[in-house]
């Protein structure tokens, strides 16, 4: 079997006894879910990239003391929101400071689309103005749902929360997000 | 905003996603019938997801992605270079400063007046270096043009 068949408790457990190879299939396996779920939550390009290789430095640190038993998904989950959150609180300090942001769009409208696409990138720049101005649940349920299109198990499992609590989330965090979009229009 | 109405609220995001069984789907498609502030809110929500739907989010170029694993192995490399640098440099000054604190500022034979100055001195030193050290870890953070090859 190669190393991009391994299942990611083996190849966590290989990482703990400092295989390098583990951690690149592992790395290679979840980069662009890291780097997208990252941008999803901070809205800039290279905070993501740095967030999601900043996540994988953690698991390899961490890798020792990882059970088993749990899905990896989750828990590295929970390690790329942790780091979102740290940086969005950073970022805010830097605000308080004056400093200007990364303003480049971070949200694209889907190519394949090219008859509506006018009318869609206008919508994206008001979303996305719409999107920084949400909490960091609102926007990270939203992300979940909406841009991962993941099912409510899904999102369940990875925030750890009930199912009905997804529903009630993303009931208020879309009730918000579509007011701010109407004041942004 | 009554008990009764919150339910059918949050059943409005199962709704517009499909995600409600078969028994709350009926419910909440009876109540819909005659709730006007429900059909508002359905239909908001299924245009926000048809313009979510119609987007994506911009992607890194293809070379960045090619030298992602290389860039996370070289972190991992200088995190603990730094971590054992570190140690070492903190275990180096400490006997440093033991070594210097017992033969030469308890020395009664060198003079008081160069053991006051060079106290100064080290101590003006490290405030420099501190200040410097941490504009520049300021600076870095805030240049957006860092990843540009000059």
């Amino acid at each position: 079997m190669s190393v991009a068949q391994v299942d990611d408790s083996i190849l966590i457990a290989e990482i703990a006894e400092g295989d390098k190879k583990a951690m690149k299939a592992l790395v290679e396996r979840y980069k662009r879910k890291a780097f997208f779920l990252a941008l999803g939550m901070v809205g800039n390009r290279d905070e993501a990239l740095d967030i999601s290789q900043e996540a994988f430095i953690r698991v390899f640190k961490s890798a020792c003391r990882f059970d088993r038993d749990q899905k990896f998904f989750p828990w590295f989950y929970s390690i790329v929101a942790n780091l979102c959150k740290d940086s969005l609180q950073r970022r805010e300090k830097r605000d308080a400071r004056a400093i200007d942001l990364d303003e480049s769009d971070f949200l694209l409208v889907d190519d394949s689309n090219p008859e509506k696409k006018m009318m869609i990138k206008e919508q994206a720049q008001i979303l996305q103005k719409a999107l920084e101005q949400l909490s960091f649940e609102d926007r990270e349920i939203i992300m979940l749902k909406h841009f991962r299109d993941l099912s409510y198990d899904e999102i369940s499992r990875l925030l750890k929360i009930p199912k009905g609590t997804v529903m009630s989330r993303l009931y208020y965090a879309r009730k918000k997000l579509a007011k701010l979009c109407d004041e942004l229009a | 905003m009554s008990l009764h109405e919150e339910k059918f609220s949050i059943l409005l995001s199962g709704y517009t996603d499909g995600e409600l069984i078969p028994e709350e789907k009926i419910e909440f498609e009876r109540h819909l019938k005659t709730c006007v502030q429900c059909q508002k809110e359905v239909q908001v929500f299924q245009q926000l997801k048809e313009v979510t739907g119609a987007m994506k989010y911009a992607d890194i170029p293809e070379h960045v992605w090619e030298n992602y694993w290389r860039g996370t192995y070289r972190r991992l490399e200088l995190g603990i270079g730094w971590i054992l640098f570190s140690l070492g440099a903190i275990i180096v000054l400490a006997f440093t400063c033991y070594a210097l604190f017992m033969n030469f500022f308890l020395n009664p034979a060198e003079p008081l007046i160069l053991r006051i100055g060079i106290g100064i001195l080290i101590l003006g030193t490290i405030f420099l270096l501190v200040s410097i050290t941490r504009e520049r870890i300021f600076a870095y953070r805030r240049d957006r043009y860092k990843e540009i090859q000059r």
